[in-house]
């Protein structure tokens, strides 16, 4: 294939992490609401009209010149779009899940499909359908590190992400809006019995969700060739983490993202992508045939 | 026949008649639009089966009504199959792979079958693009032949709309059988309380099977006719998109009743022909709809005509008056010898050993978590244990799972009864009677184990049931699987004196038979003056036992609840 290990190896780590970025946002949602949010990807194919979008058209709102000027562009554009997006998971909670909260969640779960539909074919007639490659993050280029070549575009969407993750572990454990999020997610009655809100913590937590699946679709916006409709994939791969790293738990799922993004990058690039697909298939099965509740613990008990 | 099964069998009838009538009436697209979603109606059946009727979030089933359909095309393209043969490996084909990955995916709970269905899902897929020589590959199969019924083929519109549909009332008709009366009832129990399901002797691994067996049956007839229909089988029958129709079908529709299947498979199928004025913006609508359609239907399409559709019969306004129930008491002393039971680092049951002979009360205290409740988990077979060995007269029942322990008459009842909220009370006790048992006399048993459990004005819906009446509700289940030893945890909690006065007479007068109990409970007045025998736990281990008189003087159990007296 021509790349060597490193640098497959940064290609792996980086598309791990924005699968992981994804499932952060699913692990929030199903914490809070026992939902998976099956029309989050939605979040992810919007970036991928939005990014490409902004990238044409934000030079010549804010008169900076010639897009081949702008460097740092995809800077300005990522958190521009996780504000768009956390717009959409508000849209999201109040269309999808506030009318349905005393439903069981298989109900949730279809209605998110429906809003999903709705804003994808939106998005579709308003874009156009045909794929476009978003900006990059800081510059294009190449990074040499002696003998080894890595890509400025994936050290920098690693190190990107790595931030998101690290921000939204800190939001839920030090700051006061996490605590309330956390309090919710455990037992909304008794949150609500302390005077915190659960109907607005719920829609800060689609917010939140929407928007780190939205950086997702930013990240990947320029490497990966997506399609919009690739959206679904990228959501199935970080169901996968979710379910594998362990059922509502944050640091299994970003492991298990990572793991799910090298192996593909890895066998992508030796045997071949269908092979590479049907081995990450069969290896979650045996996964889930050795360790019936994931790799690691859910950290929910039941009681009898 | 009862009049309300009758007016079901006229309903049936007519929204399986209706839209074949109106789809001939209506000219050739129509039809094929019509025969569409017969198909669609077809494999949301068996849907129901699995995920309406026992809650399992199967993600599979558009894969079982791809490879009925891949099989269909396969056998008719290259081995000249006519319709029964092709149509019956169809079935089965299916149904086989279902058995096969049911050893694996079976055991796993929730989020994780759904997840392990969803993978064997997208190999499917991924076989069905990539293997080229067999499935065609991207392209598909060309050419699959007509149904041919008697030498004739069937491919006009109206003939295969015909077809599909008695198909499709024929599948009626097995789905009904599969669910009713008290199978109905089982399912309903084990969906909704599953720990209450599983301690009543129902075998909920059984179940599980058999449904995703039937439901990969029916998925794959779906997918044959569909091969039929169209003459192509291409790897779109394979995609997700396929589940995700099932499963916007059956809630749409509703999820347990048969007429559901029917009424959200035509809307779903005819939604896109409506909006297809829209242009490009019809998956706008048709996702819009779908909304909509979700939050203003609770129980979908079906729910709104609930008031006709009797899914199930409810509670008899006067249950038969019998005293004895029709499952005599056997008697057997049930042992527990050296129990150990581990989490982590704490221990719960440190080598405890209780026996408990027939018609015996054996009061069993300890402080919280002292681990009377982890006692009679692992004795009722919800978890694991450690070390140790129970017996219940001579049979050894250690590693036997929890349905098969109330079998043999071991029952439980717990500290916080979870109600089948969709049964009447009659309904959850007739599914916990053993399957001996026919309809008339478990009726009459099922009966006879309220009164007996002091359930005396029964004809409520389980909603409306106060706390003291669902713990009798408990109990009844408890005693409809004809106990040797019956469990108790904590029966009086939150009762008011008078309901606790009740139950102590109620209890007394149950050992009568020579029923055993195992009575967990803090309310000293209550269980002092009840139990024959009272045991004391502390930190896992039995720190006192003896006459209730004695124990409450000893020592051990005063320091236990109290702490040690200061020297």
């Amino acid at each position: 294939m021509g790349a060597s290990i490193p640098q497959l190896l940064v290609n792996g780590v980086a598309l791990g992490a924005a699968y992981a970025l994804i499932a952060l946002g699913f692990v929030l949602v199903i914490n809070a609401v026992g939902v998976v949010m099956a029309g989050g990807f939605v979040a992810v194919t919007i970036t991928e009209y939005l990014t490409p979008w902004a990238n044409d058209n934000l030079p010549d709102l804010a008169f900076i010149g010639p897009r081949a000027s702008a460097v740092g562009l995809g800077l300005v554009i990522l958190p521009l779009t996780m504000v768009v997006m956390a717009v959409l998971g508000l849209l999201f909670s109040a269309l999808a899940y506030a009318p349905l909260r005393h439903r069981p969640p298989v109900s949730v779960f279809i209605s998110t499909i429906a809003v999903g539909l709705i804003l994808q074919h939106g998005a579709n007639a308003v874009f156009g359908p045909e794929p476009r490659v978003g900006p990059p993050l800081v510059v294009d280029g190449n990074f040499a590190l002696g003998p080894i070549t890595l890509s400025i575009q994936q050290l920098s969407v690693i190190f990107a992400a790595g931030c998101l993750i690290t921000g939204t572990g800190l939001l839920l454990s030090r700051s006061q809006l996490g605590r309330q999020l956390r309090a919710v997610a455990q037992d909304p009655e008794m949150a609500e019995a302390i005077g915190i809100s659960a109907g607005h913590c719920i829609a800060i937590t689609f917010a939140l969700a929407v928007a780190l699946a939205g950086s997702a679709g930013m990240l990947l916006s320029n490497q990966f060739f997506v399609a919009p409709s690739d959206g679904g994939l990228f959501m199935l791969k970080a169901y996968i983490a979710v379910t594998v790293g362990g059922w509502g738990r944050l640091d299994g799922a970003a492991f298990a993202a990572l793991l799910i993004g090298v192996f593909e990058v890895m066998m992508a690039a030796f045997v071949s992508y269908v092979m590479a697909e049907a081995l990450l298939y069969a290896g979650v099965l045996l996964v889930l045939l050795v360790r019936p509740s994931g790799l690691l613990r859910e950290t929910i008990q039941r009681r009898t | 026949m009862k009049a309300g099964s009758l007016r079901n069998v006229g309903i049936m009838a007519a929204l399986l008649i209706a839209p074949v009538a109106f789809a001939l009436s209506a000219g050739g697209y129509e039809q094929r639009i019509m025969t569409l979603a017969g198909i669609y109606a077809i494999a949301v059946l068996g849907y129901q089966l699995i995920f309406g009727r026992l809650g399992a979030l199967s993600l599979a089933q558009g894969s079982f009504f791809g490879i009925g359909a891949y099989t269909t095309g396969l056998l008719g393209i290259h081995l000249d199959w006519a319709f029964p043969a092709s149509f019956l490996a169809s079935l089965i084909i299916p149904a086989a792979i279902a058995c096969i990955i049911a050893i694996p995916v079976l055991r796993l709970e929730s989020h994780y079958f759904a997840l392990a269905t969803l993978g064997i899902s997208q190999i499917a897929l991924l076989v069905g693009v990539n293997w080229t020589e067999g499935t065609g590959g991207a392209n598909g199969l060309y050419g699959v032949p007509p149904l041919r019924i008697l030498g004739t083929a069937l491919d006009s519109s109206e003939a295969m709309l015909v077809v599909v549909w008695c198909v499709l009332a024929s599948a009626v008709l097995a789905f009904s059988c599969l669910v009713k009366g008290r199978a109905a009832h089982r399912l309903t129990l084990l969906r909704e309380a599953p720990e209450a399901a599983v301690t009543a002797g129902i075998d909920i691994g059984a179940r599980r099977l058999s449904l995703f067996v039937a439901s990969a049956a029916f998925g794959g007839a779906a997918g044959a006719l569909q091969a039929h229909s169209i003459g192509v089988v291409s790897p779109a029958v394979l995609e997700f998109q396929v589940m995700v129709s099932i499963l916007a079908m059956t809630v749409i529709g509703g999820r347990g009743h048969p007429a559901g299947a029917i009424l959200g498979a035509v809307l779903l199928v005819h939604l896109p022909e409506w909006f297809r004025f829209l242009e490009a913006h019809y998956l706008v609508a048709y996702g819009a709809a779908l909304l909509v359609a979700v939050i203003i239907m609770p129980e979908g399409l079906a729910g709104l005509f609930r008031r006709w559709l009797v899914t199930q019969e409810r509670w008899a306004p006067e249950p038969p008056r019998t005293s004895k129930p029709e499952v005599p008491t056997t008697l057997a002393v049930l042992h527990l010898v050296g129990l150990c039971k581990r989490y982590g680092g704490v221990v719960a049951l440190d080598n405890v050993s209780i026996t408990v002979v027939p018609g015996e009360i054996l009061g069993l205290i300890g402080p919280n978590g002292s681990g009377k409740s982890t006692l009679i988990n692992v004795a009722s077979g919800l978890q694991t244990l450690d070390a140790g060995e129970i017996r219940l007269g001579n049979l050894d029942l250690t590693g036997m799972p929890a349905h098969g322990r109330a079998r043999v008459g071991l029952s439980r009842t717990f500290q916080t009864p979870v109600q089948a909220l969709g049964l009447s009370p009659l309904e959850s006790v007739l599914a916990a009677c053993p399957a001996g048992l026919d309809e008339r006399r478990a009726e009459r048993h099922a009966a006879a184990c309220l009164s007996a459990a002091g359930l005396t004005a029964p004809a409520v819906p389980t909603t409306s049931l106060s706390p003291a009446e669902a713990r009798r509700l408990d109990l009844a289940r408890a005693l409809a699987s004809g106990p040797a030893v019956l469990l108790l945890d904590e029966p009086a909690a939150g009762l008011t004196p008078a309901e606790r006065d009740d139950l102590a007479c109620c209890l007394k007068h149950l050992t009568d038979s020579g029923l055993g109990l195992l009575l967990v409970d803090h309310t000293m007045d209550f269980l002092l003056p009840l139990a024959d025998r009272v045991i004391c736990l502390a930190t896992g281990s039995v720190v006192a036992e003896g006459p209730p008189s004695m124990v409450a003087r000893d020592p051990a159990a005063i320091a236990a609840y109290f702490g040690e007296p200061p020297p």
